[in-house]
């Protein structure tokens, strides 16, 4: 770990203030600035730890729970703090009763210990498990060192990403909640020294293409203060399959966020959100197309396996996840439509 | 002393004891070697290699120096002579480090930075930069470069042959014929490879968690040049060994040579990546078994070969045929056995090192047998049961395998099995069952201890044994408590400093017979002085008395007729402090100065598998049933049952977790664990604990173990075998079978994983 | 920078680089070395303490960042020689056989009885699939955790 000045930040204006600086405006992405905010720190002092992040300052934003840390749900949809702690997300019975998905993409993520120190806004941001990413020795990262190639893409990458990937990155996004936001469609809510804006979570992450070092689309000193999930019919009619080799405390292999708004067997409205398997948090509006109007069923649910799928790139060792993910995404469908609710 | 062997009624050997250091364990005061207080120490970090051949031109190392609190910076250029280089887990010349500027394998150490605190070493060791003269190196099996050896029969392996076994199988009316792999494994103990030393004038302690007290000793001692009686090591407890802290390694020499540099203690807590490659591993293997077998299920011939990776300067191999030969009755055996040199850092023990990945190809074969002839597999065991030993016709002390199958299978409810794969069903999931074969040779060594017995009815036992998670501290006060009939808590075990009487290395599941039999030999030298006391004392209730016929029990002299002296009264005729005796224990077939090399650092064994008397295996049976999902393949493994047979079983409390988690290490090794290997660099690529799959709390359901009852009056006094290993050995296969059962699926490559049922 | 950490009931003022985590702090500059370091990076649960009354883990967090707030380690567990019941379980059902994942697993076991997740086998599985034993003693550890419940008081304060 290098050498870095801690600040404690007591509300958000201070927050703000001290990660606004020249030279964290002129860094290169939101994750390069040399101000860093500190929340649970389970993925920031981690990669501080092995050298891949090198802050110059932490700010700690702890304080700011008190601004950012309430769970609110009503007749227009959810909304989450930013620094709502992840266990306390999954337990929350309006969460659990009528957004069961995102409960249980908080309920499968890490450990308990984790989900207890983790913030909501810290989770959506959590960074890839790419060892070669995450083992500076390696030369090749264009994520971590643009330019410089890729070691993934002939190497071990068992874990890493299909859907989404670049020639230049094959990196998967590892997180679970995320893939759940992006299925309901949530937006979230971002303070920074221009002010306050609302985007799309589907927005939030970018895809690798030329530039995997970027990320998100977050300006450096941003800060995420929370999100917002739209009511609608199918959010208690959700689920989260998440496959992995261990039963618990593991990334997914491959995971499906699900909702559905059935009317008797038919597809009024299909959500689809798939992970563990993509280069960020993956909503398929292709595999939503094909079910809507369609009756649930193991050849529908087949169909929009097979959308979901269709651009899917492979590399070595992941040839057999577009297998694994339509299956898994089948498998979450006719789940979620035996649901009782 | 055969008839004094094990269990004696009334007695504590056989009875559960909660452990003795449970106490210390559960409130924190346990001490593990990096929590022992020193003063002031110094923060090493090690700087490792990111090639994995090549040699080292030059560093770079002025940033790193510039580092607030960076102290010394050791390198082969600056300390480069300082030491003798190590041996490896054979004895024989390994990979080196900071010696030369040679670069063996990814990850080896080139640099020890040493700083006031941990934060600027590591801070000082990332600014380190290593210029390399690198070499494409090669990685394992099947890349260019790599250099087979076939190895031929030395004092530790032998490979038998018997009959001929490629006319046997070429004439056999069925046939199997197939290949196997078992991946690299890493020990992964939840202690990490931390090392403090401290010197005191020419004095040198060392604080490391080994399962080799007086190993570590003699190994750093020759490194450095030192005498011996100036070199301590203390490990009062580690956090886990299975064979990963058995041999010496490298990093212990450089800590010492950095903390006389500096002039204070250096304390070295490695990382978790570092692990993989500054230690030993489980090497990859790769298998060819042909079996041939009447339609009966006779076996006609067998015949394995193995292949094991190793590093490029050293030979270490298991040679687990050792094992598979003497398993079945059969007329036509044939073994051989290479090792595979490759760019890699040198493999060593690993939880039954040679059963383990040898046991899974014979087993799932035994297994593929079954199917092809429509036997059950237990039958198919049965009829190829024997009590001789199929090699050389010696006798087994005790072969109690059917027993174990059929109680297992019992409490398994293998009846329940539907024998066609891919029949049975809970909803969604596939359900299989399989069993195999477990095995483990029964090894004892010299041992060496110190027993002192005090009027008020205190024992104290002092050996330089090991705590590993065996037990070994409550395993000794039992025995003492049994052999002197003093309660357990009266019985306090000193252990984990060479400073004590020496014992072999904590491997091979000797521990248990190598202490308790010297522990047992104590009680009775003590037994004895007071007995002869006793009988000489013109006054005493046992004068004149043949001092054979008393008995310790119950805090007295005992003699026939229930005759009862108290022992204070017995132990006082000698001493009014305490009687206290030193004790070697040479186990029969070993050279008369076994003891004495101990003393040496030198350690021999008795082996099960080469005794010139009897053939001296525990066995066991391992059940295991499996669920795979029918559309995404995960594989569970909800339950097992594990039915051993292993002698005296001292502990049965401590007994049945070491079992269970060798079962546990089982399914393990079976589903989830194999070091990923970066075949372009030859580097392990998912070398941490989330990627290094290893099961957790709810991977594991219900795990049955049983014990059958044995008594093995050839095996050694007490009549013990070991059980630390045979608990993971037939598992691997076990799961395999199961899987087969479930899906119809062959997988005869480990580990077995969703990709594979897809 | 210097700072007050409040361990087991008891301020100890620090003076530490900002770099040093909570099990750092512990293990070498408090003297308090139950808590263990398996991995140093989250993946273990072996340096697992009550922070406010919640498990956590003390490797991923920064000494800084709990300036004021109550830490529990597993020396706080027992009351003089009086041992917590989930201590005296694990001793009772040989839970542990190394004795390193140990005090991770007790702090995260009175957790996991804390938080109301005891309640049957297969919940304890999953609320203590956060500690990796290496050593195997899992299915000892729900033993353990199911006896221990309900001798425990309810608890007091913030959970």
């Amino acid at each position: 770990m290098r050498p870095f000045r801690y600040e404690h930040a007591t509300d958000r204006a201070q927050a703000l203030q001290l990660a606004t600086t020249p030279t964290a405006a002129a860094a290169a992405a939101h994750v390069a600035a040399p101000v860093q905010y500190l929340a649970g720190g389970t993925t920031l002092i981690d990669l501080m730890k092995i050298d891949v992040m090198r802050p110059e300052v932490l700010v700690d934003i702890n304080a700011l729970a008190g601004q950012h840390g309430e769970i609110r749900a009503d007749d227009a949809g959810l909304r989450l703090g930013a620094l709502v702690r992840m266990a306390d997300a999954a337990a929350h019975p309006a969460v659990l009763r009528d957004y069961p998905a995102i409960a249980q993409s908080l309920q499968l993520a890490a450990s308990p210990q984790l989900r207890n120190m983790a913030s909501l806004g810290g989770n959506v941001l959590q960074r890839t498990r790419c060892n070669y990413f995450r083992d500076v020795t390696y030369a090749a990262c264009n994520k971590r060192s643009p330019g410089s190639g890729c070691a993934a893409m002939e190497g071990v990458n068992r874990r890493l990403a299909v859907l989404g990937v670049s020639d230049r990155c094959i990196a998967n996004y590892p997180g679970d909640f995320a893939n759940a936001l992006a299925a309901l469609g949530a937006a979230v809510d971002v303070e920074g020294p221009k002010g306050r804006r609302v985007m799309a979570f589907e927005d939030l992450h970018r895809l690798p293409g030329e530039t995997p070092h970027v990320e998100t689309n977050l300006a450096p000193g941003e800060l995420i203060t929370g999100f917002s999930v739209p009511a609608g019919p199918w959010t208690r009619r959700s689920l989260y399959l998440k496959i992995r080799d261990r039963q618990s405390y593991e990334f997914a292999l491959a995971s499906a966020a699900v909702a559905l708004d059935l009317d008797g067997g038919v597809v009024r409205e299909a959500r689809v959100g798939l992970g563990g398997l993509s280069a960020k948090p993956w909503r398929s509006h292709e595999a939503e197309a094909a079910l809507r109007g369609k009756p649930l069923t193991e050849a529908s649910a087949q169909a929009a396996a097979e959308a979901a799928f269709a651009k899917a790139v492979v590399h070595g060792e992941t040839r057999f996840k577009p297998e694994l993910g339509r299956r898994t995404l089948v498998r979450a469908l006719l789940q979620c439509a035996a649901m009782e609710i | 002393m055969a008839d004094d062997a094990g269990r004696r009624p009334g007695g504590h050997i056989g009875q559960p004891h909660v452990r003795i250091d449970g106490r210390a364990k559960v409130t924190g005061q346990a001490r593990y070697p990096a929590d022992e207080p020193t003063t002031n120490p110094a923060w090493a970090y090690l700087v490792i290699s990111a090639i994995a051949r090549g040699r080292i031109r030059g560093m770079q190392l002025e940033a790193a120096r510039a580092v607030p609190g960076v102290l010394d910076i050791l390198n082969h250029a600056n300390v480069g002579q300082e030491v003798k280089s190590p041996m490896g887990p054979d004895g024989k010349p390994t990979t080196t480090t900071l010696e030369s500027d040679r670069v063996w394998h990814d990850g080896q150490i080139v640099a020890v930075v040493v700083a006031d605190s941990f934060e600027a070493a590591r801070e000082a060791a990332y600014k380190v930069v290593v210029d390399y003269e690198a070499e494409t190196p090669s990685a394992t099996f099947d890349s260019p470069g790599v250099q087979a050896e076939a190895l031929k029969t030395d004092a530790t392996h032998s490979y038998p042959l018997k009959g001929d076994a490629a006319a046997a199988f070429a004439a056999a009316p069925v046939k199997l014929d197939a290949r196997y792999e078992t991946p690299t494994q890493h020990h992964n103990p939840l202690e990490l490879f931390t090392t403090t030393c401290v010197w005191d004038g020419p004095k040198l302690t060392i604080y490391e968690p080994t399962q080799s007290m007086w190993g570590l000793k003699a190994a750093v001692a020759r490194q450095l040049g030192l005498d011996l009686v100036n070199v301590r090591t203390v490990s009062r407890f580690a956090g886990g060994g299975f064979g990963g802290k058995g041999a010496p390694t490298s990093r212990t020499a450089w800590i010492a040579v950095a903390a006389r540099r500096v002039k204070r203690p250096v304390k070295l807590v490695p990382t978790r990546d570092q692990g993989f490659t500054i230690a030993t591993y489980r090497a990859e293997t790769q298998h060819h078994i042909q079996l041939g077998a009447e339609r009966s299920g006779r076996l006609l011939a067998l015949s394995h070969e193995g292949w094991e990776i190793s590093s490029r300067p050293s030979s270490y191999n298991v040679s687990g045929t050792t094992t598979t030969a003497r398993m079945y009755a059969c007329p036509n055996i044939a073994t051989k056995v290479s090792v595979v040199h490759a760019d890699r850092n040198t493999p060593g023990f690993m939880r039954a090192p040679p059963d383990t990945p040898y046991m899974f190809p014979l087993e799932c074969a035994m297994d593929e047998l079954a199917h092809e002839l429509g036997i059950d597999p237990i039958e198919l065991r049965r009829i190829n049961d024997t009590q001789t030993d199929p090699v050389d016709g010696k006798p087994y002390s005790s072969r109690s395998l059917m027993k174990c199958f059929d109680a297992a299978a019992a409490k398994f409810g293998w009846a329940r099995r539907n024998p066609q794969p891919g029949s049975m069903r809970d909803g969604d999931w596939l359900v299989g069952y399989g069993c195999a074969t477990s095995c483990y040779p029964s090894n004892i060594g010299p041992a060496t201890a110190r027993l002192s017995l005090t009027p008020q009815g205190k024992a104290a036992i002092q050996l330089a044994g090991h705590e590993i998670g065996t037990g070994a501290y409550t395993l000794m006060a039992i025995v003492v408590a049994d052999r002197l009939g003093l309660a357990v808590e009266d019985v306090q075990v000193t252990m984990g400093d060479s400073d004590l009487p020496p014992v072999p290395g904590a491997g091979g599941s000797n521990n248990a017979a190598s202490t308790t039999n010297v522990a047992a030999k104590a009680c009775e030298e003590i037994r004895h002085k007071l007995a002869l006391a006793a009988v000489q004392a013109g006054a005493g209730i046992f004068a004149g008395a043949d001092p054979a016929g008393l008995k310790l029990a119950d805090r007295a002299l005992v003699g026939p007729g229930g005759r009862r002296e108290p022992l204070a009264t017995a132990v006082s005729r000698i001493s009014s402090g305490a009687i206290e005796v030193h004790v070697e224990n040479v186990p029969q077939g070993l050279a008369p100065d076994a003891a004495a090399a101990l003393y040496q650092g030198k350690m021999s064994m008795s082996r099960g598998a080469e005794r010139k008397d009897v053939t001296a295996f525990a066995f066991g049976a391992q059940f295991v049933e499996v669920r795979v999902h029918r559309r995404t393949c995960e594989i569970r493994a909800p339950r097992a049952v594990s039915a051993f047979a292993a002698g005296t079983i001292v502990n049965p409390l401590a007994a049945h977790s070491q079992y269970q988690g060798g079962a546990i290490w089982g399914i393990s090794s079976a589903l989830h664990e194999a070091t990923e290997i970066d075949r372009r660099v030859a580097r392990y690529v998912n070398d941490n604990i989330a990627d290094y799959l290893i099961p957790v709390n709810a991977d594991i359901g219900e795990m049955d173990v049983i014990f059958v009852p044995e008594e093995d009056h050839r095996v050694n006094p007490l009549g013990i075998k070991g059980i630390g290993e045979i608990g993971i050995v037939g598992m691997n296969a076990a799961v395999a079978n199961a899987v087969f059962h479930a899906t119809g699926r062959r997988i005869r490559k480990l580990p077995i994983r969703i990709e594979d049922l897809l | 920078m210097e700072l007050t950490l409040n361990i087991n009931g008891r301020d100890h003022r620090l003076s530490l680089d900002p770099r040093t985590t909570l099990l750092d702090a512990l293990r070498d500059h408090i003297g308090l070395t139950g808590s263990k370091k398996g991995c140093d990076q989250g993946q273990c649960g072996a340096c697992t303490v009550h922070l406010e009354g919640r498990r956590v883990l003390a490797c991923l967090t920064l000494a800084a960042t709990v300036q004021g707030r109550p830490v529990t380690t597993v020396e706080g567990l027992a009351h003089g020689e009086a041992l917590h019941p989930m201590q005296a379980a694990f001793i009772t059902h040989d839970a542990f056989q190394c004795g390193y994942c140990t005090p991770g697993q007790l702090m995260s076991a009175v957790a996991c009885v804390h938080e109301g997740h005891a309640r049957n086998d297969d919940a304890i599985r999953e609320y203590m699939s956060g500690n990796l034993c290496r050593c195997g003693a899992y299915p000892k550890i729900v033993a353990a955790i199911r006896d221990a419940a309900p001798q425990m008081a309810p608890k007091t304060g913030r959970v």
